[in-house]
């Protein structure tokens, strides 16, 4: 019986193969009778469908062309349904209101933002484009890197309808290469300090002690705080520190001189790495494992009084329902005293040379992200995405309370941050940087010295960039 | 096109009248040739691309050849981090492989006892773990192991710790949790083959040997292994080829840290192709082409020694 | 065999099954962890708590509104790895069969050099087999998928090795029968290698079915999309849902599960019943 039946799932199992594979191969060649004849051409059609391409003319599925061939239609990349998603079915349903109710937008998601990177990598690589939307949405600091690995896979935006001059310096300054605009500033990456105010509050602290500081005075109050209540006043992913990079920024600072690593002989980096050390040994900062640690262990897990990052993890903050009310932001510290700014993260959309119709994917953008107040209105609403667009950051929904940070407008008080941050030098080895930093960092935590650690990271670096 | 001409030498052959022996063996090849086929242009074609890649340098959309011509190769030489994560494989290779085949093995010889009950039942509670997805099974190791996690609040409570450890961040308990981890997951995996392979053994063979007075330790030793030798190769070589090309491991349970502490051969690759990295396919293909040769001077001798046929 | 002797041999037994049982459990307990968090809310999972939550169906709505592309993922991951488990099965099989029992020293020697296609990281061959599938125009299709992993030398190689045992004296008798050499494979070597060809589906069909890496390079199509890609999805994000994740994760894992389930038997019962 059992034989029987293992027969049957095989002679079903080969037939199905014989389906499968004369499905997709124009012809479908011998009809033996013969069950051994039969079975081999199953066999047999697989192997030939690698070897005679030209047959296999038909194909199971959508085209292989990715970029949207109708004439109202775009297709775009983004990668967080929770975040920029919701942005660009905004803008989708703004420009179908307003302009074109033929209007169409695929939105493909992407598990993260590599996914993109990748993407382009691979259709640079190869020489074929075919396989790119007609949008892509691209983190920031990656993009220089990307316009001279791959010139070819982009398209310039210089003609598109907009202000530029609406948008601040910083965050156009990863988007344009040579003065020549390529991309659509989406989300702002402003640095906030999210503090938990009642637990500053117990230790005799308010939101105002802690705006204009300087790190030593941030140390010395986070010191107190995890001795009474057992918090940390900051964390931060250890393996991906971003701490070194803001508060330099805050300081006007960068990693990067005139294209190469600025590490040990830069005396604000010394400093800044020396805080961060310091921070970490008085349990004023944990260092957490990885991403998921950090927002998973140190945020959701309540362990910390404050949060300090690009505003988007905002929506991390506020998953935490009991704490709704207890949240206010302010500036960064600063190494001599006075308010930081710094932006860490964000992007913005980029048109790829696969794009079918460059005007209206230009139109599109230039409508909505170029500053519709519709736009950016419903992205803030839908997904937190706060603008870089300055005249849009002046809308009514920008200025209301927020419950869960107590009722303060901090979308209105992130755009004015945003417009005083410093531009600095970047460099396309931005997360390589950061990748042998943390390093460093993690090893002078434990106890090594920060010099040598800094030294190794500044090596490493260089040789990582080929120097 | 290929198919049919294939099809067709296929059919002559099994109707020519030449000698027996002659038909058998080619009946052989032609019951090998769709996989060599197969295996040479998407594996080997591959291959030697990225060889050639690994002679170049520059942005992958314009490469050109590197001046010297092994520049790449001698790139690896001094680079610090590729080194520790040669050391980091191997020390993975050197103390999982062998717990995990002997652990997949004995669970095997248990599960083929004849008289033991509720088989069906243990042996799917001991495949479960490769049937979890990787994504499941590495958050849930993070969270056992987290700071606060459930190993940390058992273990302080049986108070044979004083303060919560940081598992993951602290390099020899990462090291540890990663071979931990692959343990869990590929033992069942690995049981399977030594299951599907003790079938072939016979019964009576067993028997007999019960007969001659041999223990069931001595059954083991001389009948189940030797009889069983093809399989122990097998799973010999995946292991060590699975082992050096760990990936997912490290990327998802340490990304590699803490402070690059645990980061694999493969991990470093990635990174260097798709990751944080500056994206350099020729430093990346030059290094893979190293792997490639350490994964097979260790099968070989691992087939060398395993796979005589007596 | 008496009662008595029967009851001797399970005390025998008890060290074994104390043992396999911890073993047991100790498997199990991340897929207990798995379908509790699927009724726990996010935070409630990131603080570890593992007893079953009420939020299971909350979890589910939002698993469709986030992912409406869920039953399609799955149908894909589906129909991916199922023609690669029948299309592999066969090919290697007969390639392994090949090796073992028609083996010379030429065929030995092929096979070492099969075997080191194994050897080298995918991430290299990456970019060469995009092109590859790209200019055949396969991308987005179930043959881009598959191709590159139809015939593996771990398979040849899993065919090849436990064919050692296979009895040859009855090809021979098969032979003095007047069956085909295409016949002897079919209707002999098939149904006593039962128990491998078991154990190869479901590896075949787990590997398939988890695969990431490169379905992920030639799916960009959110209609191709599989199970893991669709997961990955979830799994990654500024902030991520975790009772969503663990539910969406728990429909992932249970197919490799019931093809377990179906074949285990196949593979545990043994040479001795097939030939007779």
């Amino acid at each position: 019986m059992k034989k029987k039946l293992l027969s049957l799932v095989l002679v079903g199992a080969m037939s199905t193969a014989m389906l499968a594979g004369c499905g997709s191969s124009s012809s479908s060649d011998t009809t033996s009778a013969d069950t051994t004849a039969s079975d081999t051409t199953s066999a047999d059609t697989a192997a030939a469908d690698t070897t005679a391409a030209t047959d296999t003319a038909s194909q199971d599925t959508a085209s292989s062309d990715a970029a949207a061939s109708g004439d109202n239609k775009l297709t775009v990349y983004a990668w967080d349904a929770s975040f920029n998603i919701p942005a660009l079915q905004a803008a989708a349903d703004d420009y179908k209101a307003n302009v074109d109710d033929t209007f169409e937008l695929e939105i493909i998601e992407q598990s993260q933002s590599s996914d993109v990177e990748n993407a382009i990598t691979l259709a640079g690589s190869s020489g074929d484009y075919s396989q790119l939307p007609d949008i892509v949405l691209f983190q920031d600091h990656y993009f220089q890197q990307y316009v001279s690995d791959y010139p070819d896979a982009w398209v310039s935006v210089d003609d598109a309808d907009v202000d530029w001059s609406d948008f601040g310096e910083e965050k156009l300054s990863y988007s344009t290469v040579d003065g020549v605009h390529y991309g659509f500033p989406v989300d702002n990456g402003t640095v906030i300090f999210a503090y938990r105010v009642d637990v500053l509050e117990e230790c005799g602290y308010t939101i105002d002690d802690m705006t204009g500081i300087t790190w030593d005075d941030f140390i010395a109050i986070g010191e107190e705080v995890y001795a009474q209540t057992g918090k940390y006043l900051l964390s931060m992913d250890g393996d991906g520190n971003d701490l070194i990079y803001m508060m330099l920024q805050a300081e006007g600072g960068s990693q990067f001189k005139d294209g190469a690593p600025y590490i040990t002989e830069n005396e604000d980096l010394v400093r800044v790495c020396e805080k961060i050390v310091e921070m970490a040994q008085k349990n004023v900062l944990y260092l957490a494992n990885d991403w998921s640690d950090y927002v998973d262990q140190t945020i959701l897990g309540d362990m910390v009084a404050g949060v300090m990052n690009g505003n988007w993890i905002i929506p991390s903050i506020e998953q935490v329902e009991e704490n709704s009310g207890k949240w206010e932001i302010t500036s960064m510290p600063t190494l001599d005293g006075g308010e930081g700014y710094a932006s860490n993260g964000g992007s913005s959309l980029y048109i790829t040379s696969n794009c079918q119709n460059t005007d209206l994917a230009k139109k599109f953008l230039a409508y909505t992200f170029g500053g519709s107040t519709e736009t950016y209105d419903a992205a803030l609403r839908d997904g937190g995405v706060i603008t870089c667009c300055i005249s849009a950051g002046e809308s009514d929904v920008y200025n209301e309370g927020v419950e869960y940070f107590n009722d303060t407008p901090i979308y209105a008080q992130i755009v004015e941050m945003g417009s005083h941050v410093q531009t600095i030098e970047q460099n396309d080895a931005h997360y390589t940087a950061r990748t042998y930093m943390a390093a460093a960092i993690m090893n002078a935590a434990q106890g090594a010295d920060l010099m040598t650690e800094l030294a190794t990271a500044e090596e490493n670096l260089n040789f990582a960039m080929g120097n | 096109m290929l198919s049919r001409l294939w099809l067709k030498g296929a059919l002559k052959l099994s109707k020519k009248n030449t000698s027996v022996v002659a038909k058998q063996r080619r009946a052989g090849w032609t019951y090998l040739a769709p996989a060599t086929l197969l295996i040479a242009i998407m594996s080997f074609w591959p291959m030697i691309q990225a060889f050639l890649m690994s002679l170049k340098t520059g942005s992958s959309a314009n490469m050109q050849w590197a001046e010297p011509l092994f520049y790449n190769y001698k790139r690896i030489l001094s680079d610090k981090l590729f080194i520790r994560s040669v050391g980091n494989t191997f020390l993975y290779l050197i103390i999982q492989v062998p717990i995990m085949l002997v652990l997949a093995m004995l669970l095997a010889q248990m599960l083929n006892n004849k008289d033991l009950k509720f088989k069906g039942l243990f042996r799917t509670c001991v495949f479960l773990p490769c049937a979890t997805s990787l994504v499941s099974y590495s958050l849930i190791f993070k969270s056992m192991f987290a700071t606060n996690g459930l190993v940390n609040s058992v273990l302080l409570n049986l108070g044979i710790i004083d303060t919560n450890i940081n598992f993951l961040g602290t390099t020899s308990t990462a090291r540890v949790i990663i071979i931990i981890a692959l343990i869990w997951r590929w033992t069942g995996y690995n049981m399977v083959f030594y299951l599907a392979g003790l079938q072939g053994i016979e019964y009576s063979v067993y028997e007999a040997a019960k007969i001659d007075g041999a223990n069931s330790w001595q059954t083991f030793w001389r009948i189940t292994v030797p009889l069983l030798k093809p399989t122990i190769v097998m799973t010999g070589v995946m292991s060590i080829n699975g082992t050096l090309q760990l990936f997912d491991e490290s990327v998802n349970l340490t990304s590699g840290g803490p402070a690059n502490s645990t980061i694999t051969m493969s991990h470093y690759i990635y990174q260097n192709s798709f990751g944080d990295f500056v994206a350099n396919f020729g430093y990346a293909s030059a290094m893979s082409f190293i792997v490639f040769v350490m994964v097979a001077v260790l099968s070989a001798i691992n087939m060398k020694v395993g796979d005589k046929r007596d | 065999m008496t009662k008595k002797g029967r009851s001797n041999i399970q005390r025998r037994l008890i060290p074994t099954y104390i043992f396999l049982t911890i073993v047991s459990l100790i498997s199990v307990f991340p897929f207990y962890w798995m379908i509790t968090a699927a009724t726990n809310t996010s935070v409630e999972v990131a603080r570890g708590k593992i007893v079953f939550g009420t939020h299971l169906i909350e979890n589910f709505t939002n698993l469709l509104t986030q992912q409406p592309n869920l039953w399609n993922a799955l149908k894909n991951s589906f129909v991916y790895a199922g023609v690669q488990t029948i299309v592999a099965l066969l090919i290697c099989s007969l390639a392994g069969y090949g090796f073992e029992l028609y083996h010379d020293k030429y065929k030995d020697k092929l096979f070492s050099v099969l075997l080191l296609a194994m050897m080298v990281p995918q991430v290299a061959t990456m970019i060469p087999l995009f092109k590859m599938v790209s200019k055949l125009k396969l991308l987005n299709t179930v043959w881009a998928f598959i191709l590159p992993s139809i015939s593996t030398p771990f398979l040849i190689m899993m065919f090849r090795q436990n064919s050692r045992n296979f009895p040859t004296d009855i090809m021979e008798a098969a032979r003095i029968d007047g069956l085909s050499e295409f016949k002897i494979f079919f209707k002999m070597y098939m149904p006593v290698m039962k128990a491998t060809y078991a154990a190869a589906a479901v590896i075949t069909f787990m590997n398939a079915w988890n695969a990431y890496l490169w379905p992920k390079v030639v799916m960009s199509d959110n209609r191709a999309y599989t199970m893991p890609m669709l997961i990955a999805n979830l799994a990654n994000g500024y902030s991520v849902d975790y009772g969503v994740l663990m539910l969406a994760v728990l429909f992932c894992s249970c197919p490799t599960m019931i093809i377990f389930f179906i074949l285990q038997k196949q593979f545990a019962e043994g040479i001795t019943g097939a030939v007779k």
